[in-house]
């Protein structure tokens, strides 16, 4: 009996003492996307197979815990291996700590390789330096109810005019156009944003730069427009609780939003057969065609550069089979140009975007500073709460005092 | 000096009175270092985890940490005088000073009658358990269901249209009028349950015989009530009130869950404004030092009723 026991404990010691082994090679990924989980740690197994490294993601629940765990392992000099941020001026805030490893030669050999754009650098790139591998590229197109457009025989718009012609033929049948609410508190900027890129995109970039006031004429034609179309009935309950869930019921028409929710919107019911999507088209029919992204940067610390199992993993994830392991299990683009599209909305943006030679620009959320960000959403939100031109201008006025303060000071 | 006096002196000589002291002295000295060492464990998690980082937290306050960076830099009282300036500050210490006299004034009054009402009728437990369970549950929990209650399209409205016979759309939980006393009454409703058990055990440790007597004196029953029942019950109650304003100053699960789409959610208490500055805008110095503000004001109130407490004790005794 005592023969087995030890040869139980040694066989226990030796698994031990193996899986110390397997592990000196895996690599931490932190990130705040706990409902991506099992798909991050997809990629990692995909990784351990491929590489012989291993990815281990470690999730935060919120994007809150997570900054604060960052920004003070930073502030420690202690930054993790490879983690999740986001891009516009947080990304600049964060690469200005010099604890982040620059990542030219990487891009360069994912650019020569044709499977990605140059272009597709620009969100993870400040002062000329490349500093992340992108974990995410969403673009916020229009989603819409396919059958719904068939019955009703509205064909996919091609300008603004046609557009609003097929939100009134929605409206008279009996339907709501679009979707949209105030849900969890941070999507009021979603058609603020949209609004100001299809009537002026050059105020849309002054927004973030302090150049342009947020009570200036570009902003109140936009907000006229918004409120124009609430008059005429074209939004959904702005106070309802469960956003997708009701679009995926039949509750609207079209749905402005980033294409991550395509796969909450078939987990919710709506078949990605069914759902249509196109870009949004700009107001001046002759203006470029333009579309906001949404980029998540992968980035490494400064420390992990030398190391050759951190560098292993960070290229596999953005190789092709990294790409397709994500697709896979998480239904995300990537910008991969060789990788698979992960569903055919992907696939049909993609097509779209490269026929009519489409600008990206990067989501409001991004790149409005984050100071701003909180107090300024809420503005929006209020707004769409009592979306009359009253409030516009009181939302507009409250927001301007907060963004000159700002921008007084940097 | 007498015979008897002499061999009394002739005993402490013998004793040794210095010697005796400096054995109880040991003795005593030995009795705290076992009495440290049993405490030590309490004393060393009580330093770690709860003055160290209040220290820290007080120091933090003072310097300039904002994001990555800072950490090290003295700021003196800055942070402190962006508090006076902030507007968002002033909202969240108005709708934090509700919160206190709310939390005093409704489940006190509440948690009273209904100790009153359920005293010593039939299926007294069966209530008492029914209106205590809300306590048990976690205030996340508690937010989510009445979330859901207070929704455009949920129990409440539909519930008002019933009654009213005409739709009722009150959008609760987004409109600046209704969003604070719709949590506070989501809190009176969790926490109403102690206040009520507390309140039965005060009202069951009076004396029977001043009632009794009171009776045959013909006193009637608010008389009762007035000027016996509630005087003795005042150090019940003073507990109560202590326990219920810290419970509504430090709240923030309900505000956080019930308040995620109102679009003032950051001005709902102090302790949502410290967050949303600390974590969400990662101004870590500004979030520490209003944090030292709640904790001086908490301290303060905490104060001022242990000072009622200690005069009501001196009055009942």
């Amino acid at each position: 009996m005592n023969k087995y026991v030890r040869s139980v404990i040694a066989g226990v010691l030796g698994a031990t003492m193996i899986a110390g082994v397997a592990t000196a090679d895996d690599v931490q990924l932190y990130h705040d996307k706990g409902f991506w989980s099992e798909q991050l740690q997809a990629v990692g197994d995909a990784s351990a197979e491929a590489t012989g490294v291993r990815i281990v993601e470690n999730p935060y629940a919120t994007a809150e815990q997570y900054k604060a765990f960052i920004q003070a392992s930073i502030a420690s000099g202690d930054a993790p291996q490879m983690f999740t941020w986001w891009t516009g001026q947080t990304f600049t805030e964060l690469t200005q700590t010099g604890k982040i490893a620059k990542l030219n030669d990487v891009w360069a050999d994912m650019v020569a390789s044709g499977e990605y754009a140059e272009s597709a650098a620009d969100l993870f790139t400040v002062d000329g330096d490349i500093y992340a591998v992108p974990l995410l590229l969403a673009r916020w197109v229009m989603l819409y109810n396919k059958p719904l457009f068939a019955e009703l025989g509205i064909e996919e718009p091609t300008t603004w005019d046609e557009l609003m012609a097929a939100a009134e033929t929605v409206k008279a049948a009996g339907h709501t156009p679009f979707n949209a609410t105030v849900h969890e508190g941070w999507r009021g900027f979603i058609w603020f944003q949209e609004l100001m890129l299809r009537t002026d995109p050059e105020a849309y970039l002054g927004l973030h730069n302090g150049t342009v006031a947020y009570d200036s004429e570009p902003v109140r034609r936009a907000f006229e427009m918004w409120v124009d179309m609430y008059d005429k009935g074209y939004f959904t309950d702005p106070r309802s609780n469960e956003e997708i869930e009701d679009f995926a019921g039949g509750s609207a028409a079209m749905y402005l939003m980033g294409e991550w929710v395509v796969g909450s919107l078939a987990a919710s019911g709506l078949e990605t057969s069914d759902l249509g999507a196109f870009i949004v088209p700009n107001v001046d029919p002759d203006a470029p065609s333009a579309v906001i992204v949404e980029g998540g940067p992968v980035v490494i610390s400064a420390a992990a550069k030398d190391n050759p199992d951190v560098m292993a993993a960070l290229k596999f994830f953005s190789s092709v089979d990294g790409a397709n392991a994500w697709a896979e299990a998480s239904g995300n683009y990537m910008g991969n140009l060789k990788a698979d599209a992960p569903n055919p909305i992907i696939a049909k943006i993609n097509s779209d975007m490269t026929e009519a030679g489409t600008a990206t620009y990067n989501r409001w959320w991004e790149a409005t500073p984050p100071d701003l960000q909180g107090e300024f959403v809420a503005e929006l939100n209020r707004f769409m709460l009592d979306p009359t031109m009253d409030t516009a201008e009181d939302v507009m006025a409250r927001m301007q005092a907060l963004n000159a303060e700002y921008w007084a000071d940097q | 000096m007498n015979g008897r006096e002499h061999s009394d002196a002739e005993l402490l000589k013998r004793i040794d009175l210095k010697a005796v002291e400096r054995r109880d002295r040991r003795r005593q000295g030995r009795n705290f270092l076992v009495a440290l060492a049993f405490m030590s464990p309490a004393l060393l998690l009580v330093g770690v985890l709860l003055l160290v980082p209040v220290v820290y937290n007080i120091y933090l306050g003072f310097t300039r940490w904002r994001k990555f960076s800072g950490i090290d830099e003295f700021a003196g009282v800055e942070n402190y005088a962006r508090m006076l300036s902030n507007p968002f500050f002033g909202e969240a210490l108005f709708n934090t000073a509700i919160w206190v006299v709310a939390s005093i004034v409704f489940p006190i009054l509440i948690g009273l009658a209904m100790a009153l009402l359920f005293r010593g009728v039939r299926f007294e437990n069966t209530f008492k358990n029914i209106i205590f369970i809300p306590r048990i549950l976690a205030p996340t929990a508690v937010g989510v269901i009445w979330y859901y209650v207070y929704a455009p399209d949920g129990l409440l409205n539909r519930g008002l249209s019933v009654f009213s016979g005409d739709p009722v759309d009150i959008g609760w939980l987004y409109d600046s009028a209704t969003v604070t006393p719709a949590i506070i009454a989501t809190f009176v409703w969790q926490t109403v349950g102690l206040v009520m058990v507390l309140v039965l055990l005060g009202l069951s440790a009076i004396p029977k015989d001043p009632l009794e007597a009171a009776k045959i004196d013909g006193a009637s029953k608010v008389q009762v009530f007035q000027h016996i029942v509630l005087p003795l019950l005042l150090p019940t109650l003073v507990m109560v009130t202590i326990l219920s304003v810290l419970a509504g100053f430090t709240v923030f699960d309900l505000l956080w869950v019930m308040g995620i789409s109102y679009p003032g959610q950051r001005s709902l208490s102090l302790t949502v404004y410290m967050y949303f500055e600390a974590f969400q805008k990662g101004a870590w110095a500004y979030g520490s030092a209003v944090a030292v503000v709640i904790g001086l004001v908490v301290l303060c109130v905490t104060w001022i009723q242990a000072v009622l407490q200690q005069r009501v004790d001196k009055m009942t005794r």
